[in-house]
């Protein structure tokens, strides 16, 4: 890193609004960020936080009110003016270009040259400086397609700190880093803070902006609920109260896993055209199977496996006791009642340009059909309706794109199709990344309850306290392998020392 | 899951919900549409021609254009099937002639009776889409090049086995089909492409496989993930597009008396235009998973009387392609323009 001493970027926000057809997204919004200071920029969903990012940023501009930058009126009219001045910014949308190599994509703005050539050599040394400083071990010249989604967001990291700004903005940057590479970014983050660089960090994680913040921010319905206060004093209770605006729920009770008759899903030394050796593992009816492992240990990809998208080369697989062969993805969801919550909604979790009622109900027009396969809007609505109420999904009606839904309603519909489908063994993949408190307490109850009425859920998840305190058991995964199985008495301390120790001991 | 239905919510009930969305929907339906679009600019052009351009209301005219509308239409909603995977299918017209002579073999080589050689037509170009598609969702290639590909396949060898020699010695029936007029202004063949159209409406809207194939289109990646079968749709998707393209050549056959490889240009490729006409006037996305039945017939109707309407006017044949070519052009701005305004809605929050 460049320890060459910058004064220090002061960013004041001073009665910013602004409205987009129908919706006043930010009222008179103020923000306070002095010079070399991490904030935290907080809210749920439609708070408002990424209108004024964008704001920040040059990407919108504000219908009244200033943003000034060491005391200077600034108006950027696009993102290329908000760099010039020294603004980087880690969007929650990816925006690399996946066929471009990792070198490529980090020297996009300013490629390195060499008699009017890209200099690919150049490129490669001053990426592998930036991938260094976060521990990501990964040549420069790989695609972006081929890397995880993990790696994705470190290189995205790595992007805008390689343009050495002096106001670094992050929107939701941990959300799919595992709980080391997050110590990696944080050690990173304090250091530029103390060379005089100004940070606001945006986290649906609250531990994380107790561990790295010093001041905070909360919008709620695009207000200030507080203006730039001092964390220091205030605790978990204080933010989520200013958040949502009343008190946080207490968790519901966990579900008692019983373990009677054949498992629901069973794995005997199963083997995959992946990697995956000797894979062994139950998941019961009426129970929640917890699976950890760092990023590319294979658990996205095993469950790909379990639900027919990726061939299984070797092994048994067992539902309710009898051996079965998955065909292929058709054959998991119709046949055998598995369902996959995809880690990935925007990609291939759901049809974003398609309607609410579509997506919930594509798992089953198969069923629907009645002569000559006819369905009609009715049917369809009356199979989706339900759960637009039973799983809270707020949206104007069935008709609503599901694009336009927020994150935590999105994931809601993607969880109601496999309602519709009734799946018995329902496998579910970072089932709260990048979703807001309310939604993510929902969702746990949720998850439970499906469990206690009889389904055998298996969650993915890289949220270490959310697993210990679903899971009724806990499978670890390392390098395509599983190498511990435990019965979880959710009881964080034991259970995070187990995992740790499975990982790295 | 029973139970789940019984969590308490104060979210507002569904049924008041479903009925203002009903109508919302209806309204945003129709706006957003090319629908509305189409109508003015049709009725529009119908005026202008009918003032300025001698006879363009004249009975024969009237009856031309219809007959014309019945084959372009065909020929429009048979790509907007294969639009519906986000891919494409060059060699439509190819498959179409190939079909047609076919058809032709079958009556005059073989001596079969009428109907049972017109459903062996609309299989072979269905047989012929399927290979389209078989090899597009074995290899992964982009349609484009694959249709590319198998267009001079197909139509090469279809030479080959023809010795190019055409049918000229249709029944008299079919010969005669052609040359009905209805009412004086109507041919049968436009009864014909609204008789497709409606098929196709029924299958969108109202059966499971056409939904899964719109899902399907949209996003291949999460509809295989929901369980569908998304290979074996897209391949039906394909063959579809080829029977259909069957039916539009037998009808641009039974127009001309005859079946003649010539009739769609070199490599069929003269019905390239019209096919994509349509359907994207008509607000199908070339991006999968969106169609519109009705704006595609309508998109033909209104390509039909601008054609021949400069024509009529004594505009040279080139000017019309410039044209027509303009219009395609405009459409899919237009498409792209609608597409960057939704995303701007849906992301302001």
């Amino acid at each position: 890193m460049s320890r060459q001493v910058k004064s220090g970027l002061q960013v004041e926000v001073r009665g910013v609004s602004k409205a987009f057809v129908g919706v006043q997204a930010l009222d008179n919004v103020n923000l306070t960020v002095g010079a070399g200071q991490i904030h935290a920029l907080l809210g749920e969903n439609g708070a408002g936080k990424s209108t004024l990012i964008k704001i920040l940023t040059g990407v919108h501009q504000p219908d009244s009110g200033k943003v000034l930058l060491d005391g200077r009126e600034m108006a950027f009219r696009t993102p290329r003016e908000a760099i010039a001045a020294g603004i980087g910014v880690v969007h929650q949308e990816r925006n690399l270009i996946t066929r471009f190599s990792v070198a490529e994509n980090i020297t996009l703005e300013d490629p390195p040259t060499r008699f009017g050539l890209f200099d690919e050599a150049a490129a490669v040394a001053a990426t592998r400086k930036w991938l260094d400083l976060l521990h990501l071990d990964t040549d420069p010249r790989t695609p972006v397609s081929r890397l995880s989604v993990a790696q994705v967001q470190l290189v995205e990291i790595a992007k805008a700190l390689s343009l050495e700004s002096r106001f670094l903005l992050l929107d939701e940057p941990t959300s799919s880093l595992t709980p080391h590479e997050t110590g990696t970014l944080f050690a990173v983050l304090r250091r530029l803070a103390a060379d005089g660089v100004t940070i606001v960090f945006v986290s649906h994680k609250l531990e994380e902006v107790f561990e790295l913040c010093t001041h905070v921010t909360v919008l709620r319905d695009g207000r200030n609920a507080c203006d730039s206060r001092p964390l220091a004093g205030m605790t978990r209770a204080d933010v989520v109260r200013l958040m949502i605006g009343r008190d946080e729920r207490a968790f519901a009770a966990p579900a008692i896993g019983t373990r009677s008759g054949p498992p629901a899903l069973e794995l005997r030394g199963v083997a995959t055209g992946l990697g995956h050796k000797d894979i062994t593992l139950q998941a019961h009816a009426g129970e929640i199977l917890g699976l950890y492992g760092l990023v590319g240990a294979g658990r996205s990809e095993l469950a790909r496996a379990i639900i027919g998208a990726v061939p299984i080369t070797a092994g048994e697989v067992r539902i309710d006791g009898k051996p079965e062969r998955i065909r292929d993805v058709a054959d998991a969801v119709r046949r055998l009642g598995i369902g996959y919550v995809s880690e990935d909604r925007k990609g291939d979790g759901l049809i974003l340009a398609h309607d609410v009622a579509a997506n919930i109900a594509a798992t089953v027009w198969h069923r629907l059909g009645k002569f000559l396969g006819f369905v009609s809007d009715r049917m369809q609505n009356t199979t989706a309706a339900p759960f637009l109420t039973s799983l809270d999904i707020r949206t104007p009606s069935l008709a609503q794109r599901v694009g336009n839904l927020s994150g935590g309603n999105q994931q809601k519909v993607s969880v109601a199709k496999w309602l519709a489908a009734g799946s018995k063994v329902l496998i579910v993949d970072e089932p709260t990344v990048g979703i807001d408190i309310r939604s993510k307490a929902y969702l746990h109850d949720l998850i439970l309850k499906l469990a206690r009425d009889g389904a055998a859920v298996i969650v993915i998840s890289s949220d270490m306290p959310e697993l210990v305190m679903l899971a009724d058991r806990i499978a670890v995964m390392k390098g395509f392998r599983l190498v511990d199985t435990f019965d979880n008495a959710r009881e964080y301390t034991a259970a995070s020392q187990r995992i740790m120790q499975a990982i790295h001991g | 899951m029973a139970a789940l239905n019984t969590v308490q919510t104060p979210s507002p009930r569904p049924g008041e919900r479903d009925a203002a969305s009903a109508a919302s929907r209806r309204l945003s339906g129709i706006f957003g549409s090319n629908l509305v679009g189409l109508l003015i600019a049709i009725a529009v052009f119908v005026l202008l021609f009918g003032f300025f351009a001698n006879g363009f209301l004249s009975k024969v005219n009237l009856y031309s254009i219809s007959r014309s509308i019945g084959i372009d239409g065909v020929i429009g909603l048979a790509m907007m099937t294969v639009l519906v995977t986000g891919g494409l299918n060059l060699g439509l017209g190819a498959i179409g002639v190939c079909s047609a002579m076919g058809v032709g073999w079958a009556l005059q080589s073989l001596g079969l009776p009428i109907a049972v050689s017109m459903i062996f037509g609309v299989l072979l170009g269905a047989a012929l889409g399927a290979v389209n598609g078989l090899i597009v969702v074995t290899t992964r290639l982009h349609s484009f090049v694959v249709t590319l590909a198998t267009m001079s396949i197909f139509f090469g060898t279809m030479i080959l086995l023809s010795g190019a020699n055409g049918f000229n010695a249709l029944p008299r029936v079919l010969t005669g089909f052609g040359r009905i007029r209805m009412y004086g202004v109507v041919s049968p063949l436009l009864l014909i492409m609204l008789l497709v159209a409606a098929l196709l409406f029924y299958l969108y809207r109202y059966t499971a496989l056409g939904r899964e194939m719109l899902a399907a289109g949209a996003n291949p990646f999460a509809a295989k993930l929901s369980g569908l079968p998304v290979e074996r749709l897209f391949v039906c998707c394909h063959a579809l597009c080829g029977g259909i393209g069957a039916i539009a050549g037998v009808m641009a056959s039974l127009r001309n008396g005859a079946i003649v490889p010539s009739m769609a240009g070199p490599l069929g490729a003269d019905w390239l235009l019209p096919a994509f006409l349509a359907p994207v006037l008509g607000g199908t996305l070339l991006t999968g998973g969106g169609v519109s039945v009705s704006g595609a017939v309508l998109g033909c109707v209104f390509v039909e009387i601008i054609t021949r309407g400069l024509y009529m006017l004594q505009i040279g044949e080139f000017w019309i392609q410039t044209a027509l070519g303009l219009v395609l052009l405009g459409a899919i701005l237009l498409e792209r323009g609608r597409a960057a305004m939704a995303l701007q809605r849906s992301i302001g929050r």
